[in-house]
């Protein structure tokens, strides 16, 4: 099949999934909806790894093509705007990681939206329809060949974060959530909005290879210098964008709060796919932001920010799913942080790797939830390992993956990027990510031990910890074996390297090295360079991995001591620096922060907007209304209801203006 | 007096529209109100004709009355409809029962 016939049928496959289950779905369906969907995305999966096989092509490059779907916006000469899709290596990437991950969660959602007898939720068709939208509108965002389409995705996917959020929009909770994601993602939009306006202005198109091209030479779209000054404001105006969708400081406290959504939505939504959408866009954009030193210093510290930040919070958390949302904007920071200090190829990666293991402990998490009868907080289970086996066992590789546990997907691509950091003119940036992947293993294994062992505790309600069934499971283990094997597309088998085995680049590594040649270039090359160290030493290659090895192995020791061996030890921790633990569990106080800053003193003003229209703008209008109500008050006694004394009112009236008319016309 | 003349057909027209106005007010039935208004009509309609013969004597006046004619019957039809109507409604043709659209 044609490359053009490939990029229109993977987004629009899911769509029609979604279209055909809001016309047959609640009509005859029902809880068989999930088949509509599920066959658009799986034939969507197939689409996109055949698209990546011709991307991919022969020995050579990959293939890089603009494809223009149709003529969009017509003006003035020819088209203004075309739908145009960009078909590279990058998009077939992120194209086989959204709808291959989509494709498994929608697997396991078929058996979690269903209680423990097999019936279908409320609003079961409603929740695949708007996953497929969902798949739909991520696939637009990323195979987008120009700024407009790339923000339409950008807003589609939003939506539909929105709608998923608050699918349980009977709990005040969740709707408040879908509303809290909304308006901060606003936020951010509103910046990205005004950097696509401003690349606009400068380069009079929108297209990606125009832009980039100008951006690569330096020059305006008048042919005029291009300044930095110029660039960086574009670049720093994308990046608000970013932040919001992908939920970096001082954005990001849309995300934990969206964990009020169904499992599957935080696993597929607000971990795997959607929240790397701003990371996938700064990556899109790397010649814009290598043209900029002071934008990648932002992305890299605002990455670094998050990451620690996010994770001292994850510490101390006691709700499953939130302590993977913390981990999440953690491993987002570590994305930007990568981006930030050159090393595109490896936040890809990243986001490629964290897509397995982060949508598999998700979904572990929900499988667990879904045992325990909804309950999440961790202090109120326990020992749930013998009744869980493959839930257990699929929860401790992605533990061990996103503990960056050698060998498994997490560990090659998150030592990538702190290689980076470290070897970048910002080298502590890369210290901040290695304390971070250290209290990263410590609470990725403090839930793993407080769940799942230990004595047998449940929750008041529950009899015994089932395992979930076969669709819950099989998504499961194919994610386990994602978590485990995934990084293997970044790493070759090399005799003589780290363990004696294994070099850190990768197939991903050349196959996304077209990509980002340019940027690599404006940064002036050897900048980030991940994995070639030339004739660097052994150990000069490899001592960080041994290193970042050495901090995950301590990190889940040490988690194991303190939650199976001295229990004692971590509450007394808590009440020995009580107030750097209420600041933590508090999540740095960061919601009340805003509410004061932000959100109370902008209501107050709603408030008085409202009293001002109340009282001024209405009793301005009651008032003017008042005028004729009064003259009709006045004049109803006239109003006799008589046909003739109208008739004969008329009449009168009539000779009067005849009279007058002659009594002009003669004088 | 010539009955053609322009002047004697705007006399004639003007006595019809009196005489019409005249009915309309004074009686109380609605289908001889009804009528009235149609003889108040053929009033204008004369005056019509009348004033095209005084610009001329061209056909412009009567052609123009045609028009009229056949709008006025429509006119005829819907106006006899609604008192059809507004019978059924009090089982009397007296105006006097519709006075309830007082102020």
């Amino acid at each position: 099949m044609e490359l053009k016939t490939l990029a229109i049928l993977i987004p629009m496959l899911p769509l029609i999934g979604a279209a055909l289950v809001g016309v047959v779905g609640l009509r005859g369906l029902r809880d068989r909806s999930h088949w509509l969907v599920l066959t658009g995305v799986g034939l969507s999966l197939v689409a996109a790894v055949w698209l990546s096989r011709i991307v991919k092509g022969g020995v050579g490059e990959p293939v890089v093509e603009s494809l223009t779907i149709y003529e969009w916006i017509s003006a003035g000469a020819g088209s203004w705007l075309n739908v145009t899709f960009r078909v590279d290596a990058l998009t077939s990437v992120m194209l086989l990681t959204v709808v291959g991950i989509s494709f498994l969660i929608i697997m396991y959602s078929v058996g979690y939206m269903r209680d423990h007898h097999g019936h279908a939720e409320r609003g079961y068709e409603r929740f695949f329809a708007f996953l497929g939208i969902f798949v739909f509108s991520m696939t637009t965002l990323v195979l987008a060949g120009n700024f407009l389409l790339l923000y339409l995705g950008w807003e589609l996917v939003g939506l539909s974060s929105y709608l998923l959020i608050g699918f349980y929009y009977q709990r005040p909770a969740a709707a408040a959530a879908a509303k809290k994601a909304f308006l901060v993602n606003r936020i951010g939009d509103f910046g990205f909005g005004l950097g696509i306006f401003l690349i606009y202005l400068t380069f009079r198109t929108l297209d990606y290879n125009a832009v980039f091209d100008m951006v690569e030479r330096g020059v305006m779209a008048d042919g005029t210098l291009l300044e930095t000054s110029r660039i960086t404001t574009i670049a720093l105006l994308l990046f608000c964008g970013a932040m919001g969708k992908s939920a970096q400081l001082p954005l990001h406290v849309w995300l934990p709060d969206a964990m009020e959504g169904p499992t599957p939505v935080s696993a597929l939504i607000h971990a795997a796919t959607m929240v790397t959408a701003g990371v996938y866009m700064v990556a899109r954009c790397s010649v814009i932001f290598a043209s900029s030193p002071l934008a990648m210093t932002l992305v890299a510290c605002i990455g670094a920010a998050t990451a620690f930040f996010a994770a001292t919070i994850a510490l101390t958390q006691f709700d499953l799913k939130r302590i993977l949302a913390y981990s999440t904007l953690s491993q987002l920071g570590y994305m930007f942080l990568g981006l930030g200090v050159g090393a595109f190829d490896s936040a890809i990666f990243h986001l490629y790797t964290h897509a397995f293991f982060k949508a598999l402990l998700f979904l572990c998490a929900g499988s667990v939830m879904h045992a325990m009868g909804g309950v999440i907080d961790i202090r109120r289970f326990g020992g749930l390992a013998k009744g869980m086996k493959v839930t257990a066992v699929t929860f401790w590789i992605g533990g061990l993956a996103l503990a960056g546990c050698p060998l498994l997907a997490g560990f090659w691509s998150k030592d990538e990027i702190v290689h980076a950091a470290l070897y970048s003119n910002m080298p502590w940036l890369g210290a901040v990510a290695l304390v971070t992947a250290l209290l990263t293993a410590f609470y990725t294994f403090r839930m793993i031990f407080i769940t799942f062992h230990g004595p047998l505790k449940l929750p008041q309600g529950v009899e015994h910890a089932h395992e979930s069934g076969r669709w819950v499971t099989v998504p499961l283990m194919l994610l386990a074996v994602g978590a485990a094997l995934a990084g293997y597309v970044g790493a070759t088998w090399h005799p003589g390297g780290f363990a004696g085995l294994f070099e850190t680049e990768g197939p991903i590594h050349h196959f996304l090295a077209t990509v980002f040649a340019p940027a690599q270039a404006v940064l002036g090359g050897g900048h980030g360079e991940v994995g070639s160290h030339g004739g660097a030493s052994y150990w000069a290659t490899y001592w960080l991995m041994y290193i970042s090895s050495a901090l995950a192995f301590w990190g889940i020791v040490t988690a194991w001591y303190f939650y199976r061996r001295a229990p004692m030890v971590p509450g007394a921790i808590a009440l020995w620096a009580a107030p750097v633990y209420r600041l933590l569990y508090n999540k740095y106080y960061v919601d009340e922060i805003y509410d004061v800053v932000f959100v109370r003193p902008l209501r107050r003003f709603g408030g008085l907007c409202y009293d001002a229209d109340r009282f001024f703008i209405n009793g301005l209008l009651w008032l003017i209304a008042a005028v004729p109500r009064a003259i009709g008050y006045g004049l109803r006694g006239w109003q006799h209801g008589a046909m003739q004394g109208y008739a004969l009112a008329m009449v009168v009236g009539l000779l009067a203006i005849m009279l007058w008319a002659l009594i002009r016309s003669a004088a | 007096m010539d009955m053609t003349e322009p002047r004697a057909l705007m006399v004639i027209g003007a006595v019809l529209f009196g005489l019409g106005v005249v009915g309309f007010l004074t009686r109380r039935n609605l289908i001889v109100m009804f009528l009235s208004t149609e003889v108040m009509f053929q009033g204008v309609l004369i005056n019509l004709v009348a004033m095209g013969l005084a610009r001329g004597g061209n056909l412009h006046g009567q052609a123009f009355g045609l028009f009229v004619l056949v709008i006025a019957a429509v006119e005829a039809g819907l106006g006899l409809a609604i008192i059809v109507m507004l019978f059924r409604r009090r089982g009397t043709l007296d105006a006097e029962a519709w006075r309830e659209m007082r102020g």
